[in-house]
């Protein structure tokens, strides 16, 4: 059994590889759309990806522990929002207070948050508070400074209140813009050493949330909550599968084609080759048998199409995973307030890869079946003959 | 105490008695002076607050009346548009009520830093009203002319540490005990805040400026005036003035 | 010669029909391709215009400066002046005042206290009843509960600030924040609904009031933050837009005040040239892409079309028939089936577009997700390129493969044809 389908295989592949350019047209147009199906996915994967990446790279971490009154998306929590710190040498406490920055005569309410010079939890490079040697040195993304008109080295003046409501002013160094996709680390806020921040305040060892990093065990506080590396990243990763169901429309064309492809080839064999048909039955072959191995034969399109589409997509991908395609704009991504390189790096797979060629390969058998259904339905001497 | 020290301490003692011979004045008194000046046990008045905008100045018209340096309560008078909103200050919590939307709202946190009306003033600082006696150690150290009049150099350190600055700078002047400029600090020493005053008036056995410009240094412009068109001062003012209840009425 | 084979096409289904409904296919599969990436594009421009750009979007000098912050003391004045005189230098285009602004917002308990409160970021746009730009922003579709504002001061909110702030319709809200000069500023609205937006950054922060209700709470009668353009039918044409954009900025540059307009162009904000222009290229490569690969398809089918009817060559050699003719009626054959395919797959393929173009399909359905104004409804874009692409596939590869397929019958022996009819 198994002998005779390895064998309808071998027949198979001679079979279409003797037609020649025509076989060589329908694999083309096939592999054509496994390539860009692989390749829109792996982009929206890539993304996915990049994305969680850089949110867990940049800003949750393992996830977060927060005060239970400070709410990130209501200001109004921000001023007594705080508590004492959790000390745990996996965790780094945020601080967040408001302030005023002054550039130019303007006045620019702005967060100020501040986060251990030593941490190496998140990709901040709060190294820079400590290597500088300005008195109050701080670091803003970019989008921030290109909102502002603000530039390395520039100084510009902040003004905040301590804990006991008294002013206080100061030239702050913008000593470091850093370059990150997470527009929600970057937008309207200045970052600084959360010692200085401490020192600055009055609020001494007191945190907003803290950053976790890897497991966090221990007994929680009530005043406490925490929120999962899952939990914070559930809004983004729905919005990524949402973009990546609108672009499915796309496969559905490209397949078509395809199939349309198969589809055609397969009405040519039943019709062209009747004769070779006929002489199968002949031979002792059962229609049955017939009829599978012109189906294999769609099929044989369809598996040689995913070996040659891998053969130039893996690499290929593989490739621009590394490169990166240039696909959106920075400022596009910061005005929706969603996390996007202006690259992106396409991710293919191996799920994605399988469970392509395994879609390609059954449409592919069942479009191949529908022609030579008629088989069966011949007339053995007909066939011989070459007639209908 | 050692010689060094006693010596020391006698320079200090004779330092200020060089400064205090040559404006003959005690520095605490003078503050508390300033302080019977500025508050009174109770005052209504009617001002004109101006802010100069990029492109257009408003005129706002508000009458207040005052208890203690505790409890303020004023209403806009005119224009059309703020007519019949009131404010309501009791010790530290402040109220705005609205006649056309018939609510009051309690102003707190983050909207403490808003400018009131656009002005170069937000509204804590319009709450800051302890007497500075109570809340800064004064020091004298000069005396020059400022805005027309011949003043003190008034030097407030903050007592305490729940003061909304650290530091005051003020020029008094030397005739009337009225301050003529006051420059506002940051803890850091930053200037914040620049008020001058002017147009010096007797209001019963008190003087008063009547007219007064509050500048936020760190923003553009020509800043806020505030001109005092009516006065009076220890009138009788009843309570229900200063409850939450006359806000809608 | 010509009717003769249309005769032979006609009676010869397999000559025919199956090619020709292949070709229709295939050309209507790719001008729908073309309308559908065009499409794509179409829906990032829009949705920016829509929302924040406009298709040009007029501001004061000043402002343009600040864009980020969104300065409302820096709109413009005498708003009306410059409105009228807008449509009348482009009587094409739909003139529309937005205002984008922040505030408190303020729910009262029974006795008229605080019950919740929060900050928040307002769009105010033009929703009485006939107002296109209302029609524009989608809001009706994207309802989750309630209505639209029907009368004076009534508030949509997003979902999530809705559920943040525990309000239902029909529910008082006192805005509060500062006039265009800084003055207190506060109105009551009753909410009318809610809205969802699509990204829970809009969600939780945004409402939505009537234009006029926000000139008044802003005192910003006769003022303007800014002023949205858009071409007629809301079509977006670049060079259009670039014309209007330098015509009008042109004018103004004699002008020194920094409160003069001046227009930007959608391009020239939110950083939407660099997107566009990439969005442009990597579409054309695409369509390209896609038009080969049809192009392969057809091909193919013409090279079959020619290949099963050897025998018929072989027969009509042996009965007198020059090899070259045989040709080129194989070839003209293939002229018809590719035009007569061509033209009912345009016909096809832009009907399809014109539906998504119109309708859409909501795939949020199938993404179980709510309704959202952002990307949630497949769409594409009927553009003149659709009305010739198709020819590509259709007639050239068709004909490419017809001329391929006849070369074999010059190659093979007459006798090799013949002997293909098998008998």
């Amino acid at each position: 059994m198994i002998q005779d389908l390895l064998l309808n295989f071998k027949l198979a592949y001679k079979n279409i590889i003797s037609a020649g350019l025509r076989t060589w047209l329908t694999i083309t147009t096939l592999a054509f759309a496994f390539l860009l199906i692989l390749f829109f996915n792996s982009l929206y994967t890539g993304w996915e990806y990049q994305g969680v990446k850089d949110q867990i790279d940049w800003e949750f971490a393992d996830g977060q522990i927060i005060y239970k009154e400070f709410d990130k998306n209501d200001p109004f929590t921000i001023e007594s929002g705080h508590h004492q710190m959790i000390k745990n040498e996996n965790i780094a406490p945020v601080l967040i207070r408001q302030g005023n920055l002054y550039p130019q005569g303007r006045m620019l309410p702005i967060a100020i948050k501040g986060i251990p010079a030593n941490q190496s939890i998140v990709k901040l490079p709060t190294h820079l508070f400590h290597e500088s040697k300005e008195e109050f040195p701080v670091i803003i993304g970019e989008a921030m400074a290109t909102n502002n008109h603000l530039k390395k080295g520039d100084k510009i003046l902040l003004r905040w209140k301590d804990k006991n409501g008294t002013f206080d002013a100061k030239q702050i160094t913008i000593v470091g813009i850093f370059h990150t996709n997470v527009p929600t680390i970057d937008m309207g806020q200045i970052w600084m050493d959360i010692d200085l921040l401490w020192k600055m305040t009055g609020l001494e060892k007191e945190a907003s949330y803290h950053i976790v990093k890897g497991n966090y065990n221990h007994e929680l506080k009530s005043q406490w909550r925490f929120e999962s590396q899952q939990d914070l990243l559930k809004d983004f990763i729905s919005m990524v599968e949402m973009k990546k169901g609108s672009s499915a429309f796309l496969y559905i064309i490209l397949m078509f084609i395809a199939l349309i492809a198969i589809f055609d080839s397969q009405v040519f064999s039943v019709f062209k080759r009747q004769k070779e048909i006929g002489t199968y039955i002949a031979l002792g072959f059962t229609k049955k048998r017939v009829t599978l191995l012109l189906t294999i034969e769609g099929a044989m399109y369809a598996i040689l199409a995913t070996i040659i589409g891998s053969l130039i997509s893996i690499p290929l991908i593989s490739w621009l995973g590394v490169e990166g395609v240039t696909l959106s704009s920075k400022e596009q991504s910061q005005q929706m307030g969603i996390t996007i390189g202006e690259k992106l790096y396409p991710m293919l797979t191996s799920k994605l890869l399988f469970s392509s060629i395994f879609w390609i390969i059954l449409l592919s058998t069942i479009v191949s079946y529908l022609p030579v259904r008629k088989i069966a339905k011949m007339n053995t001497v007909d066939a011989l003959k070459g007639k209908k | 105490m050692n010689q060094r020290a006693k010596m020391k301490n006698i320079l200090y003692i004779l330092s200020l008695l060089v400064c205090t011979i040559g404006y003959a004045q005690d520095p605490n008194a003078l503050l508390k002076k300033i302080d019977q000046n500025m508050y009174t046990k109770t005052k209504v008045s009617t001002t004109k607050m101006i802010v100069y905008g990029k492109r257009k100045t408003k005129e706002i018209v508000s009458k207040g009346y005052t208890r203690g340096t505790k409890d303020s309560f004023s209403e806009y008078l005119s224009p059309a548009r703020e007519k019949g909103t009131k404010m309501l200050k009791l010790d530290d919590k402040l109220w705005i009520y609205s006649p056309s939307s018939d609510r009051t709202i309690q102003i707190s946190g983050h909207m403490l830093r808003q400018s009131v009306n656009g002005s170069d003033m937000s509204y804590e600082d319009m709450m800051q009203e302890k007497k500075l006696v109570d809340m800064y150690t004064p020091k004298i150290t000069g005396q020059e002319e400022m805005n027309g009049e011949q003043c003190y150099i008034l030097e407030l350190n903050a007592k305490t540490e729940n003061v909304t600055y650290q530091k005051i700078k003020m020029w008094v002047d030397i005739n009337h005990t009225v301050p003529m400029r006051q420059d506002l600090f940051a803890k850091s020493g930053q200037l914040l805040k620049t008020i001058n005053m002017s147009d010096i008036r007797k209001v019963g056995d008190r003087y008063y400026p009547f007219k007064m410009n509050y500048k936020d240094v760190l923003k553009d412009g020509k800043g806020t005036d505030f001109v005092v068109l009516e006065m009076e001062n220890n009138v009788e003012i009843p309570d229900h003035i200063f409850n939450k209840s006359n806000l809608k009425k | 010669m010509l009717e003769f084979l249309f005769k032979g096409l006609i009676r010869d289904k397999s000559r025919s029909v199956l090619p020709v409904i292949v070709v229709a296919l295939g050309v209507s599969l790719s001008v729908f391709f073309v309308g559908y990436m065009k499409g794509m594009i179409g829906d990032v421009v829009d949705q920016n215009a829509r929302f924040n750009t406009g298709h040009v979007k007029v501001m004061s000098r000043a402002y343009v400066q600040n864009i980020s912050q969104k300065p409302l003391d820096l709109s413009l004045l005498d708003a009306e002046v410059l409105i009228k005189d807008l449509k009348h230098q482009y009587p094409e285009m739909n003139w529309v005042k937005r205002i984008n602004f922040g505030g408190i917002l303020d729910v009262p308990d029974e006795n008229g206290q605080t019950k919740t409160q929060g900050i928040a970021g307002g769009i105010a746009l033009d929703l009485s009843e006939n107002s296109i730009d209302k029609e524009r922003m989608k809001l009706g579709n994207n309802l989750i509960r309630g209505t639209l504002p029907k009368g004076a001061y009534q508030i949509i909110l997003g979902e999530g600030l809705a559920k943040r702030m525990n309000v239902n319709i029909g529910d008082k809200i006192t805005f509060f924040g500062s006039t265009m000069d800084g003055a207190m500023s506060f109105q009551n609205f009753t909410l009318a609904g809610t809205v969802s937006f699509g990204t829970s950054v809009l969600d939780d922060r945004t409402f939505i009031i009537d234009i006029n209700d926000a000139e008044q709470v802003l005192d910003m009668v006769d003022a303007a933050q800014e002023i949205l353009g858009f071409l007629p039918n809301d079509v977006y044409d670049e060079s259009k837009i670039e014309t209007i954009k330098n015509d009008f900025n042109t004018k103004m540059s004699v002008e020194t005040d920094e409160f003069t307009p001046e227009i930007l162009a959608l391009k020239d904000q939110a950083g939407l040239r660099y997107m566009l222009d990439i969005a442009n290229i990597s579409t054309s490569l695409f369509s390209t892409l896609f038009i080969i690969a049809m192009s392969i398809v057809l091909w193919n089918t013409g090279l079959l079309g020619g290949l099963r009817r050897y025998t018929e060559f072989g027969i009509r050699i042996a009965m007198g028939e020059s090899k070259k003719a045989i040709y080129k009626s194989l070839i003209l054959e293939s002229i018809i089936i590719g035009l007569i395919g061509a033209v009912i797959g345009t016909l096809l393929g832009l009907g399809l577009t014109y539906y998504l173009q119109e309708v859409g399909i909501d795939i949020s359905d199938m993404m179980s997700q709510n309704s959202m104004i952002i990307s949630n409804v497949i769409r594409a874009k009927v553009v003149p390129q659709q009305l010739w692409i198709g020819f590509i596939p259709g007639v050239v590869a068709t004909l490419l493969g017809a001329l391929l397929s006849g070369r074999g019958i010059f190659k093979r022996q007459t006798s090799q044809l013949f002997n293909e009819l098998g008998v």
